[in-house]
């Protein structure tokens, strides 16, 4: 029989944001179901569940709670950037790991996270490389009001600058808020080429319902003239979406089907699914090698670790990814770029600046 | 020191650390490979490279002054104290020997990118300050060769409003600076003399 061990899974179930989450959590309950039934598997999961309801301030104590209750030293979880950083503190104090699972901004390897979702890199500089030569430069920037969507778009802005491009607006709402009508006016004054949407949750539903709108009156906010890019948008939020999600484009690690990542597997809803499942079966195979493993540390795991097929990378505690563009057509995502897999590199420090394009030319009249 | 590292791509700079071997040195190694920094480490002695490093960390709580190779406290590049002791004597003395900014050990997951950041700012700041300073002092001590060269024409008969915006448009002809071209004024009515002599035999 195996040797059993606790899984902590704090997602929240409500709130904002819960179909990242939820979509999350099933792609960690059925990494555990996977892997309990399998026989090459030497390790079985329990999962001791706790739900913050999207409430940022339940999710330090919650982390806690599940160190306190229970064996678990790893726990799954967290959607936003500022949840995680909440339960940092909590994880150095108990000794314990966090594998988070969702797109985030960089500028993070915590000794105590495993981060198995994509950093800018990942996503958001080779979405933009890619949509200013084939849409233009001049990009408006909507985000949520915390560290997402504020790095996000600080990010998008010193690339739109550094290929001669101009920011027309950059506008936030709280999260939750669903006031989007002064950033659609604004759009609708500047006419930007694309927008870059760092909304999360009801705003970015409501957003995208009212730049649909817009497009049905004005045929300049149309996809196919000045498209919505996205870095965190998945088939997950697809329905709430409906209409309003056609001609959207994202970059992730993977959309519905595609192959390549994770490894043997491409029946995935979403990739949010996909790297929380990724994340559970890297921590199985982890615990797996080493007797003790249980005890150990996340910096002792990966040092100890001899075995082949280890996803994690030492020094910054990401993964290495493939990139995938792809657009919303009929209600279903289509890949219409993919590149090579690239190893997550948080402080931006591998990756190469966008080469300056060249002054884009302009009719005089 | 590299010039213009980008505020969020520290990729390629050097960072020595000047600690005994310690578990706290592999944790601050990990993060700055994270964030893009080679890194090496020494003690007690710094490794004569340390002049093409773009960052200094040091230990506060077992350093001293003759392990710097440059006047005490004007450290050429970015200095960052790791204190473990926040003993009021070793605090002082590690902003003595120059610290731009700290972290606390032991050294966990965070901390390191603000402290290179910040550390960064206040090196350049301070030696921009310095810099400052300098002209400022190089033109107040040229303050008596101006009176000197105002004084020598309007001694030709103009007022000394007059010599004063006579002597403001010959530098501008040479395109010196004011205090140089009162210099050459002052220096011209006493051949193979220059100003500064001038002032000296005031």
């Amino acid at each position: 029989m195996k040797p059993h061990i606790d899984l902590g899974l704090l997602f929240s179930r409500s709130g904002g944001y819960a179909l990242m989450s939820e979509a999350s959590r099933r792609g960690a309950l059925d990494a555990i179901s996977v892997c309990n039934a399998s026989p090459d598997c030497a390790v079985a999961f329990v999962p001791v569940e706790r739900d913050p309801r999207g409430n940022v301030d339940l999710y330090g104590p919650l982390c806690a709670d599940i160190f306190t209750t229970s064996r678990a030293r790893h726990v799954v979880g967290c959607v936003t950037s500022w949840s995680r950083k909440e339960v940092i503190p909590t994880l150095e104090k108990h000794g314990g790991t966090l594998w988070y699972p969702v797109p985030y901004e960089g500028f993070e390897a915590s000794d105590h996270v495993v981060y198995t979702h994509a950093c800018p890199n990942q996503h958001l500089l080779p979405l933009l490389d890619w949509a200013m030569p084939q849409f233009g430069r001049r990009a408006y920037l909507v985000g949520s009001n915390y560290i997402w969507g504020w790095e996000i778009n600080r990010l998008a802005r010193e690339r739109v600058i550094a290929a001669s491009g101009r920011i027309l607006g950059e506008r936030y709402l709280p999260v939750g808020s669903v006031e989007v009508g002064r950033m659609i006016d604004e759009v609708r004054a500047t006419r930007p080429d694309f927008i870059l949407n760092a909304l999360i949750g009801p705003s970015s539903y409501e957003f995208l319902a009212a730049y649909h709108a817009l497009g049905l009156q004005d045929p300049h906010f149309r996809a196919d003239r000045c498209p919505v890019l996205s870095c965190n948008l998945t088939e997950c939020e697809l329905a709430v979406l409906g209409d309003a999600a056609e001609g959207l484009i994202a970059a992730g690690p993977y959309f519905q089907s595609a192959s390549g990542w994770p490894k043997g597997r491409s029946d995935f809803a979403s990739s949010f699914e996909a790297a929380a499942f990724v994340a559970v079966c890297e921590l199985a195979r982890l615990l797996s090698h080493t007797a003790g493993a249980m005890d150990q540390s996340l910096v002792q795991l990966l040092a100890g670790d001899q075995a082949p097929g280890g996803v994690v990378d030492r020094q910054t505690h990401h993964t290495t990814l493939p990139l995938l563009i792809a657009q919303v057509r009929r209600g279903a995502f289509n890949v219409i770029q993919q590149r090579a897999a690239v190893a997550g590199d948080p402080y931006l420090a591998r990756t190469r600046a966008a080469a300056p394009a060249a002054r884009p030319l302009r009719v005089v009249t | 020191m590299t010039p213009g590292v980008r505020i969020q791509n520290m990729g390629g700079a050097q960072a020595v650390i000047l600690h005994r071997p310690h578990p706290n040195v592999v944790a601050l190694q990990r993060q700055l490979a994270a964030i893009g920094l080679q890194s090496t480490e020494c003690w007690p002695d710094l490794d004569p490279g340390v002049m093409g490093a773009d960052f200094v960390f040091f230990d506060a709580d077992m350093g001293h002054d003759d392990q710097f190779p440059w006047p005490a406290g004007a450290p050429p590049m970015p200095m960052i104290a790791l204190i473990g002791s926040e003993a009021p004597g070793r605090i002082e003395w590690a902003l003595r020997a120059g610290a731009h900014a700290h972290l606390l050990k032991p050294v966990l997951g965070h901390g390191v990118y603000s402290a290179l950041l910040i550390a960064r700012e206040a090196f350049t700041g301070r030696l921009a300050l310095g810099a400052e300073i300098a002209a400022l002092k190089a033109r107040l001590e040229a303050r008596q060769t101006i009176v000197r060269a105002v004084t020598m024409l309007a001694a030709r008969g103009k007022t000394e409003d007059e010599a004063y915006a006579q002597l403001r448009q010959m530098a501008m002809a040479w395109r010196v600076s004011f205090e140089e071209a009162a210099g050459r004024v002052a220096g011209r009515s006493m051949p193979g003399k220059d100003g500064d002599d001038l002032c000296i035999r005031r």
